[in-house]
């Protein structure tokens, strides 16, 4: 496992080991992640502070799950022929301003309106960067 | 004296009116290019290459490359902004900067130091590395093409020696974040063999992991959730985002105390940018450990330091100015941006190479001469700017929080087009959060995934070329030395450890 040219690629010109093949190096990677996570876990296992639990309570819990769902669930609806990027994008900033930061119900939507347009204007229309679109798409631009 | 001739001549050239005004604009564009996610430097002269032709046609073609030169240095200097302010990483060396500049501008509240430090060191950074492009042009590419694939590998390794103190909790924690890097830096085609590697019969990932949905995720959705648990869902962002002329001189008087910092990280940057193929990345990252390891205050580094946004952010723009070193000397491209650079010289009827200096003096001092003024001209228009971009920072919790979530869609898709790169970035996001609350350094997995591939190309090449020989790698002194510094240096944390514990048991008895 350590000789660098046991297994190697034949090269074309002599037909000699020419170095390693494509396994060794991942191999070893993974090699240093399983010994040093052991060290890691055998260290905390030994430790007399083992600290408090990785949450301060249930509520921080739910505050990251309410903020991851929605985000994947958002980027996950983004994909073509869903709702497409921009319908998704707007749906979320009017969502996440309306539901979490409490802003009034107008402003939430403007946000949720405003942003998407102007993300289409520079990137698709200035940049030809194209993002997935609704399955409405061609009947409407987005 | 020929060279200080033909600089003053070239600075005739860079000051005609249309040259001036194409460079502002340049500059001007880039900045904007740099400022968006998704898009740098190198999308940003691809994109307006065609213009080139137009301008080169319509005036000269030193003009256009004014132009083009002006969009490089603008989305230098705009591609920090999204790092200091988002902690989402544009462009590759702009990762090194997530690791003090966001925590600079967030925890600390200084948004303006924060940026305009990384203006002032890539000012002063390319201003010695252009002093460095105008008298050792030629011969620091003749030492560059003395690099064979044993020497870059050294370099890759010692960049990551730097970083593993980086961890100061736990090294061995630092270690296996950048096993796990050079792991996920595997995945997909071997690009020596060819062969399919960890896709588990999985089509999508036969291109690979990339580095910047997997930064975007871990740094910037990794951020946010972090707020989120901290500080509950509801929290409103109230950051001191005033920005003045004490902010400025706060940043002058900095800069005075590192000013040798800068300019070593100016000089390692210009080298490494000029090694083809190999450029600011690798630059800004070694910088960072080098700061880091010549600091008396490494325990402030991950928490604001201003030394760890200067130091990779000189080597960075020292680098880019660098990267053109190989391409008007060789006629080899030292980064992507100068690569499409150089195909623009191509369209416009010129050979890179040697004989430019000869040929075409006017073209080659021209470009020089406008290095200067435009880093200058956009350090300036950056610095006037500052006050408007720490702004972004008082922006509504509400708006702000999902609007990073969207720039890291946008930034995640918008480089291959392709919604498994936005799926990378939530799933690191997660993976991130996660890291962060068990402790675990992100700096090193960050690096070693950007880093992975090439040190893998690079050791593989060197032991093909050697026939499968190991001794490759120290049979150059260059290498030798280099990876002898690297041992030193990933031993230095545990050698620490041990003296630490052979001393407190020593005063115990």
């Amino acid at each position: 496992m350590f000789d660098t040219s046991d297994g190697a690629l034949p090269t074309s010109a002599a037909g000699v080991p020419g170095g390693l093949r494509g396994g060794w190096y991942p191999f070893w990677s993974a090699a240093v992640v399983a010994l040093a996570g052991t060290v890691v876990a055998v260290r905390t296992l030994r430790s007399s502070d083992m600290g408090p639990g990785p949450f301060k309570d249930r509520g921080a819990v739910g505050d990251v799950a309410k903020f991851i769902l929605p985000m994947a669930i958002t980027t996950y609806l983004m994909s073509d022929k869903l709702l497409g990027f921009y319908v998704a994008s707007g749906g979320y900033i009017a969502y996440y301003a309306g539901a979490v930061a409490r802003y009034r119900w107008y402003l939430a939507i403007l946000a949720g309106v405003v942003i998407p347009v102007i993300v289409y204007a520079v990137f698709e229309l200035g940049f030809k960067t194209l993002f997935p679109k609704s399955v409405l798409y061609p009947a409407v631009p987005f | 004296m020929d060279v200080i001739g033909a600089l003053i001549g070239g600075f005739g050239t860079a000051l005609q009116a249309n040259n001036v005004i194409f460079l502002v604009v340049g500059c001007l564009l880039g900045l904007i290019i740099g400022v968006l996610p998704g898009l740098g430097g190198t999308s940003g002269v691809a994109i307006l290459l065609p213009i080139s032709v137009y301008i080169a046609q319509a005036n000269t073609p030193t003009t256009a490359i004014i132009f083009l030169a002006g969009i490089y240095w603008g989305a230098l200097f705009g591609g920090v902004v999204t790092s200091i302010l988002f902690n989402i990483p544009g462009e590759p060396w702009a990762v090194a900067l997530l690791f003090d500049g966001y925590p600079l501008a967030k925890r600390k509240g200084k948004p303006g130091v924060a940026l305009a430090s990384s203006f002032l060191a890539s000012w002063v950074g390319a201003l010695f590395a252009t002093i460095l492009l105008t008298f050792l042009a030629k011969e620091l590419a003749d030492v560059a093409l003395r690099f064979g694939p044993a020497e870059l590998f050294a370099v890759f390794i010692i960049s990551f020696a730097t970083l593993i103190g980086l961890g100061a909790e736990s090294p061995m924690k630092a270690v296996m974040m950048v096993a796990f890097g050079l792991l996920l830096a595997a995945v997909g085609f071997d690009t020596i063999s060819g062969e399919q590697r960890l896709t588990f019969g999985n089509l999508t990932l036969i291109s690979g992991i990339g580095f910047v949905p997997v930064t975007i995720g871990l740094f910037g959705i990794g951020e946010i959730i972090a707020s989120a648990d901290e500080a509950g869902i509801g929290y409103v962002e109230k950051i001191a985002a005033r920005v003045g002329l004490k902010d400025v001189l706060e940043t002058m008087s900095a800069l005075r105390k590192r000013i040798w910092l800068v300019i070593a990280n100016g000089v390692i940057g210009f080298f490494f940018g000029s090694l083809p193929g190999h450029g600011a990345t690798a630059g800004s990252f070694l910088g960072y450990g080098l700061a880091r390891q010549w600091s008396r205050n490494k325990q402030d580094f991950g928490k604001g330091e201003i030394s760890g946004i200067m130091a990779p952010q000189a080597a960075a723009d020292a680098s880019a100015v660098g990267s053109l070193v190989p391409m008007l000397s060789l006629g080899v491209p030292g980064s992507p941006t100068s690569a499409v650079m150089m195909a623009g010289l191509f369209i416009w009827g010129l050979q890179p190479g040697p004989l430019l200096f000869v040929d075409h003096p006017d073209f080659v001092w021209g470009l020089i001469a406008s290095i200067y003024l435009g880093h200058f001209l956009t350090f300036l228009i950056c610095l006037l700017a500052v006050p408007l971009l720490a702004l972004i920072m008082r922006a509504p919790h509400g708006i702000l929080t999902p609007f990073i979530v969207i720039i890291s869609v946008i930034g995640a898709y918008s480089l291959n087009n392709d919604m498994k790169d936005v799926a990378i970035t939530i799933v690191f996001g997660v993976i991130g959060y996660w890291l962060r609350k068990m402790k675990y350094p992100l700096a090193p997995l960050v690096v070693a995934l950007v880093l992975g591939d090439s040190t893998e190309r690079e050791m593989r090449k060197a032991l093909i070329g050697s026939q499968g020989d190991p001794t490759v790698f120290v049979a150059s002194p260059i290498s030798a030395v280099m990876l002898a510094l690297s041992v030193l240096l990933l031993a230095w944390p545990f050698i620490g450890r041990l003296l630490r514990r052979t001393s407190a048991a020593g005063t115990a008895h």
